[in-house]
């Protein structure tokens, strides 16, 4: 199985070679994936080397006059290191910046906390101008990377490191216009959740042959009227989210409902900030047993009153 | 544009940052002044080529204000050369007024939002990197502040620069000693500055940044790219320099003259 993250670059590498206007610049990180863009294609890769905040302020500069530009680092760094850049090139000026991460979660789960990316989703939804892409799976990286052509401003692409798991690449025609997908339909209890929680929760929902819904919401503003149109066809509702709960997710979840005056009990699940970081090791369900997070403790939740 | 009118355009340009600050009882008066030279000579002796009526042209030079303090010269002498209105600087930081303090992306003339410092460098080096991909033959200027070298950014950005040649880049850096609470060299030393640059790869200029003639032999030969590192001219200059109650003085930064300050200043200036 491919990853997220080859599947982006190879298909952005097709794309290259026939629009010299992308640009992919890479804060020293490296893939396989990436090393044809420095061998075939070297004038459209640049190596910024560790410095973030330069390659965010270098990628502004080129996309101010016209370049379609993928910044690359691990997710923790490119974001929570260059806020403040993010914030005056991107959230203020809006200078579309394609901002890709690898490293959501626990996704570096052996590297310890400072590779755990706990609080991207909160901080970046926190600016204008700027959508959260946590991308699923393979077939949906590759669709973002084929539509960089329609964006009008900043993505911040947020990419698994492993691969997980596929769902939807069985699916004909998928659009991903709507910033979400409903995956399952069911009755009174609809799960919400993105990337390796979505596939947590589809993989619990199939072999338990539970009867709820499964939404996909991998776009961050989330598309309220949607998800107001989807909500209101359950009782109950349960978000999962592999971050700090606190202006999360699960967070964004409440405030669209409650936007819409729409009153559905709504279970967040997360990372408890109580519990702070982590140095626990042994995989990522080590780390979120350690949360309090188990296959158990998800489906209680989730079959919780059926 | 001879150097006489040159005088005269920074005489009225001071007094017009100060008239300005006075009636808006905001903005930098002091970062204004100690880069007044500096900016009539880039913009009145056409090292800055750019066309009021064609503000977009991709084949203008570009000017990235860093050090976003001195907002109230760069509106006026935009103003001035008929980016918009001089009626404008009037309505400075005022309700139905055009733009505020710090610099907005969004004023005719003006490249980038600014105000928070450590952004200019690595912007400028992005816009000029993009020049060379598209053989664009523009130059990308940016003035920074002293102060501003705190920023580790602007040393990511000043590696990135030299490494890629950026000849088309052209860093100027407003040597004015001084930020907001104390002397740069109490505060952390900064010297020997080009020494710094030059180790990071640049060609390095010092010079005195209020002296016309120097500024226009500095910035005289730069379109013929002599080198293929990037230049940075160092200019040495006073921070609130023409008004003596407030030039080379800590606690000055933002806030312009009051009361009795105020009436020296205008009388110093001639206003």
């Amino acid at each position: 199985m491919k990853t997220q993250r080859d599947t982006f670059w190879d298909t952005l590498f097709e794309l290259a070679k026939k629009d010299r206007d992308i640009i992919v610049i890479s804060a020293d990180m490296g893939a396989p994936s990436l090393d044809k863009f420095r061998t075939e294609l070297p004038h459209q890769f640049i190596n910024t080397g560790i410095a973030e905040q330069n390659t965010i302020l270098v990628g502004s500069g080129l996309a101010k006059e016209g370049k379609k530009v993928f910044v690359y680092a691990i997710a923790s760094f490119l974001t929570l290191n260059c806020v403040e850049k993010i914030r005056v090139q991107n959230a203020m000026m809006n200078i579309p910046l394609n901002i890709v991460g690898v490293g959501a979660g626990f996704s570096y789960p052996d590297s310890g906390p400072t590779h755990h990316l706990l609080e991207d989703i909160a901080v970046m939804r926190s600016m204008p101008n700027i959508d959260t892409l946590s991308i699923t799976d393979a077939t949906m990286a590759q669709a973002v990377a084929e539509n960089y052509g329609s964006y009008t401003n900043t993505k911040y692409i947020r990419l698994e490191r492993q691969p997980l798991g596929e769902i939807y690449n069985e699916t004909k025609d998928i659009s991903f216009e709507d910033g979400m997908t409903e995956i399952f339909k069911g009755e009174d209890t609809l799960v919400i959740a993105n990337g390796v929680m979505l596939l947590k929760a589809h993989k619990l929902i199939k072999e338990h042959k539970l009867k709820c819904g499964l939404l996909d919401i991998y776009q961050i503003p989330i598309n309220s009227k949607k998800l107001v149109e989807v909500a209101s066809q359950y009782k109950r509702i349960v978000t999962i989210e592999e971050t700090f709960l606190p202006g999360g997710f699960g967070s964004a979840v409440l405030e669209s409902l409650n936007d819409h005056e729409l009153s559905i009990p709504v279970k967040r699940i997360g990372i408890p900030i109580e519990k702070g970081f982590c140095y626990e090791y042994g995989g990522r369900d080590e780390i979120l047993k350690y949360y309090g997070i188990t296959e158990e403790s998800i489906l209680a939740d989730i079959t919780k009153g059926l | 544009m001879d150097i006489k009118t040159l005088e005269e355009k920074c005489v009225f340009h001071r007094k017009k940052v100060l008239e300005t600050c006075l009636r808006a009882e905001t903005g930098h008066v002091t970062s204004s002044l100690s880069c007044i030279e500096i900016l009539i000579t880039l913009y009145y002796k056409n090292y800055i080529r750019q066309n009021p009526n064609d503000p977009n042209d991709d084949d203008r030079d570009r000017f990235i204000l860093s050090k976003a303090q001195a907002s109230p010269l760069l509106y006026a002498i935009l103003a001035d050369l008929g980016y918009y209105d001089l009626g404008e600087l009037d309505k400075f930081a005022q309700k139905d007024g055009i733009f505020g303090v710090h610099l907005q992306h969004t004023v005719p003339g003006v490249e980038s939002t600014a105000g928070a410092l450590g952004h200019g460098l690595g912007l400028a080096a992005g816009i000029a990197l993009r020049a060379k991909m598209d053989r664009k033959l523009y130059l990308t200027y940016t003035l920074l502040g002293d102060g501003e070298l705190y920023e580790g950014s602007i040393w990511e950005s000043m590696k990135f620069a030299s490494h890629h040649n950026l000849n088309n880049l052209v860093g100027i850096i407003d040597r004015n000693y001084l930020c907001t609470t104390d002397f740069t060299e109490n505060i952390v030393e900064l010297e020997p500055l080009t020494d710094k640059i030059e180790a990071f790869g640049w060609n390095c200029i010092r010079i005195d940044g209020h002296n016309l003639e120097e500024l226009d032999k500095a910035f005289a030969n730069l379109r013929s790219r002599p080198s293929r590192k990037p230049t940075m001219i160092i200019c040495d200059t006073v921070k609130g320099k023409g008004l003596d109650v407030m030039s080379f003085k800590p606690l000055c930064h933002g806030i312009p003259p009051k009361g009795e300050d105020a009436e020296k200043a205008k009388k110093e200036l001639g206003i």
